[in-house]
């Protein structure tokens, strides 16, 4: 049955945890902006695409 | 119309194209932009997305000197030591994926950026450079050349702040919610009096972490409540807190008197499903940044000239009496007497009429026009903040404060509260008869059933939702309020100009000597040169009737504010005004440009044109009474009369506060107003109207402060975005329907003396989630 008290104090613990980074991860700003980050991955390795498009014979659009 | 359509900005092509790389581009400026992204290898800018680059201004070297007058660019940038600067700027005219790909990337293009990242909702860009090899104001220079001019209005910031606000008490509140939720279950599964002891140990952890959502995550809903009763009126928190209260109250005790956990997963859950609601309703569409006065719109500082010299000084040391310099394409911040012999004025910002003025040594100039050409000198007559249009606006400023909460809620709070009442009175009498002891009991679960939890999530998920719908049809809302007073609407005020009209170069007549095609062609070919937007509409009005010349010109002239001359095809052309072209000037009233070809002469007449839809639009209107105050002279009175339905008011000649009282009027007499209008002269209508919108050709540029802006475009369509803004109610209802009907079932369990801790927590989020759901379906389906 000790157990159980130890386990209970555990998950308090856990979400106490979670909780704190819940608010580090606001207070840094994380969920200001949810629409940028998603298109600015996508444009991670441009440069490669482009060295790419120019062995190609610069094929311009 | 010509096909031709410029590779960086896809503007059509006026005149010759530039032809670059294969490439063509309607001017130098597009042209040097796309020759600096090909050189960087950021060519990929036009493979993400269509329409993606901006036309860069025309701008002078002068342009933001005024961001290195320290005073300004202390407030402007936002952490500085020697080799870093930090500055938060303002970009209005971010609209797609390519300008964060070109932003994020300027670094390659200008070595002296060390970052650049975007905000795209806020239209931000957060910039650090290295400020020994780039100041300011070449930053913002550099910005503006590539297309993104920065925007140094004052802008109200506190809105980060609170909706982390949200985030935080909805954190608490989640946390509280979870762990509860977990230590409640052998009560959930009917094991609770196996072990007494572990049973108080997991009760008292509940009432413990439950502390902090009372007195943080919930304080608001009790200050509202509050402050509602100290008025002496109801809003929808009153029956919450009751709820709330009781829920806590009941559980503590329950807790303390050792007869087990109560229902504080119930609780927090409840608060939890409310702040989500808050939170939705703050998040809704930021796109658009709403607190814009006229100091947003004026530029920040001017060049003073005290004993010849040249200062820049900020706006607000303007004094009576100082000579200012002001220079092309600059606003004028403040009424201002013209020293110099003449100059073009813009005034369309402040009127909607894009012919630009001409003013003479002497004459008096309003603050808010623009200058065209060359650059000129002014004796100011008002401080910036006294003049004409700045009073004007600050007369109206703020009266429409926003109330906390929804009007409909707080209307139906008043009878849910009696209703409540007589349920509870009712129970009581009927258990005296069965058991008084459970009085009590019986009571506090009929508060806590009752509570309207589902209700007070509909109207914050009901108005978001018709708010991006509105915003995907080109009607952007400030807050959600403005729906319901949109819904309550009786009359409509339109201003013509700019609103109903597009501007006055759109419908242009040929009138005089009859002309071959060779004649047309010369003057295309001049007007071509030209961007008088007098020019451009006669290059549209030839364009439509089948001429594209490219035609070079010899001998090119152009006389400030007169005319222009040349040579095609050895014929001589001359356009501008009659004594330019030594004509005698037959109708002084109408807007015209004369001509000369050859031996051939005659005029351009240009009148307005209403925009398209507009005379449909005023058909499927007319369960509204229809108002039109136009500051124009009655020319267009016969068209406006052909298209309105009779009883409509229609005026001219009203002035800026004419309009103003004209709504005041209309407001006394009990109507629900809304205007529709555009530049700053009406500013203050818009502002004192019920819903105030706002006209814009592009909504990212300046328009007055008002409840909404509309495109331009889809002004054709405002009855159609009044119809969904009224579909609101019907989804309101509906949820309305709804949540009663869990209420009922409820205080069923309630009154029955059932109302176990279980029931509690399924019931209470199962309908707060169908209500979400079910507004959302209802008005995503209406797509």
């Amino acid at each position: 049955m000790g157990m159980i008290y130890l386990m209970l104090i555990v998950s308090l613990i856990i979400a106490l945890f979670f909780l704190v980074s819940f608010f580090w991860a606001t207070k840094s700003g994380q969920f200001d902006d949810d629409y940028t980050p998603s298109v600015r991955i996508l444009y991670e390795d441009e440069s490669i695409k482009i060295n790419k498009q120019k062995t190609d014979g610069n094929t311009e659009v | 119309m010509s096909e031709e359509k410029c590779y960086h900005c896809s503007d059509d092509i006026i005149g010759k194209p530039i032809v670059f790389d294969t490439h063509e581009f309607c001017c130098n400026g597009c042209k040097s932009v796309y020759q600096l992204l090909r050189d960087n290898n950021l060519g990929n800018f036009y493979q993400i997305e269509k329409n993606a680059g901006v036309k860069p201004s025309e701008s002078n070297l002068h342009k933001y000197a005024f961001l290195d007058v320290e005073a300004i660019r202390a407030k402007t940038i936002e952490f500085e030591d020697e080799s870093t600067v930090r500055v938060n700027l303002y970009l209005p005219a971010i609209h797609c994926s390519s300008c964060i790909y070109l932003l994020e990337n300027s670094p390659k293009i200008e070595p002296a950026i060390q970052s650049c990242q975007l905000n795209f909702a806020k239209r931000e860009a957060s910039i650090q450079f290295d400020p020994t090899k780039i100041s300011l104001s070449g930053l913002a220079l550099f910005l503006d050349k590539i297309g993104y001019a920065p925007n140094f209005g004052n802008r109200v910031q506190n809105e980060k702040s609170i909706d982390k606000q949200y985030l935080y008490k909805l954190g608490v509140a989640g946390f509280a919610f979870g762990s509860i939720m977990l230590w409640s279950f052998p009560e959930y599964l009917g094991v609770e009096n196996d072990n007494p002891e572990f049973r108080n140990f997991t009760a008292y952890l509940s009432l413990a972490v439950s502390i902090p959502v009372l007195i943080y995550s919930a304080r608001e809903y009790f200050v509202s409540a509050y402050k509602a009763l100290k008025f002496k009126s109801l809003n929808l928190d009153v029956p919450i807190t009751i709820g709330i209260i009781a829920l806590y109250v009941q559980s503590a005790y329950s807790i303390l008197a050792g007869e087990g956990p109560g229902y504080m997963d119930s609780f927090a859950g409840f608060i939890f499903f409310l702040l989500i609601g808050k939170w939705f309703q703050n998040k809704t569409y930021k796109m658009l940044s709403f607190e814009r006065d006229y100091t947003s719109y004026f530029p920040l500082a001017i060049t003073r000239l005290t004993n010849n010299e040249e200062e820049i000084v900020e706006i607000e040391a303007l004094k009576v009496d100082d000579l200012i310099l002001l220079r092309n394409e600059e606003v004028l911040p403040s009424d201002s007497i013209l020293v110099s012999e003449e100059a073009k004025i813009d005034y369309s910002f402040v009127t909607g009429e894009s012919v630009p003025v001409l003013k003479r040594k002497g004459e008096f100039i309003y603050a808010g026009g623009k200058l065209l050409g060359q650059r000129i000198t002014l004796k100011v007559q008002h401080e910036s903040n006294r003049s004409h249009l700045t009073r004007l606006w600050n007369e109206i400023k703020s009266e429409k404060e926003t109330t906390s909460g929804f009007i409909y809620q707080n209307q139906l709070s008043y009878y849910f509260l009696i209703a409540i009442f007589l349920i509870a009175l009712g129970a009581s009498i009927g258990w005296f008869f069965i058991d008084p002891t459970q009085i009590t009991r019986i009571v506090v679960a009929i508060l806590i059933v009752a509570c309207p939890c589902a209700l007070a999530l509909s109207a914050p998920f009901t108005f978001g939702n018709i708010m991006r719908l509105l915003g995907r049809r080109g009607l952007y809302l400030k807050n959600t309020n403005v729906i319901e007073r949109m819904n309550s609407i009786t009359d409509i005020v339109f201003d013509k100009t700019g609103t109903l009209t597009s501007g006055s170069t759109d419908k242009v007549e040929l009138i005089g000597d009859e002309l071959q095609f060779e004649e047309k062609n010369a003057l295309y070919a001049l007007c071509n040169s030209s961007t008088h937007p007098l020019s451009r509409g006669i290059v549209n009005y030839l364009r439509s009737q089948g001429v594209a010349s490219k035609d070079e010109i010899e001998n090119f002239q152009e006389s400030q504010g007169k005319g222009i001359s040349g040579s095609i095809n050895g014929l001589d052309v001359n356009l501008g005004s009659p004594s330019y072209c030594n004509i005698v000037n037959k109708d002084s009233t109408e807007t015209a440009s004369y001509f000369t070809v050859g031996n051939k002469k005659g005029r351009f007449v240009f009148s307005s044109e209403l925009r398209i839809g507009i005379p449909e639009l005023m058909n499927r209107l007319s369960n509204y009474k229809l108002h039109v105050l136009s500051g124009d002279k009655d020319k267009d009175l016969t068209l406006l009369k052909s298209i309105f339905p009779h009883e409509s008011v229609i005026l001219f000649e009203q002035s800026p506060a004419d309009k103003l009282n004209y709504i005041t009027n209309l407001s006394l007499e009990g109507k629900k107003v809304l205007m529709v209008g555009d530049g700053l002269n009406d500013a203050g209508a818009l502002g004192k109207a019920d819903v105030g919108i706002a006209v814009s050709e592009d909504v990212f540029r300046f328009t007055p402060s008002s409840d909404a802006i509309i495109e331009a475009s889809k002004l054709s369509i405002l009855d159609q975005l009044l119809s969904i803004s009224n579909y609101s109610k019907t989804v309101l209802l509906v949820c309305l329907i709804f949540s009663l009907t869990y209420n009922i079932i409820g205080l069923s369990f309630a009154i029955s003396g059932n109302l176990s801790p279980l029931v509690a927590a399924i019931l209470m989020p199962i309908s707060s989630i169908t209500v979400v759901i079910l507004s959302t379906f209802l008005i995503q389906g209406k797509k």
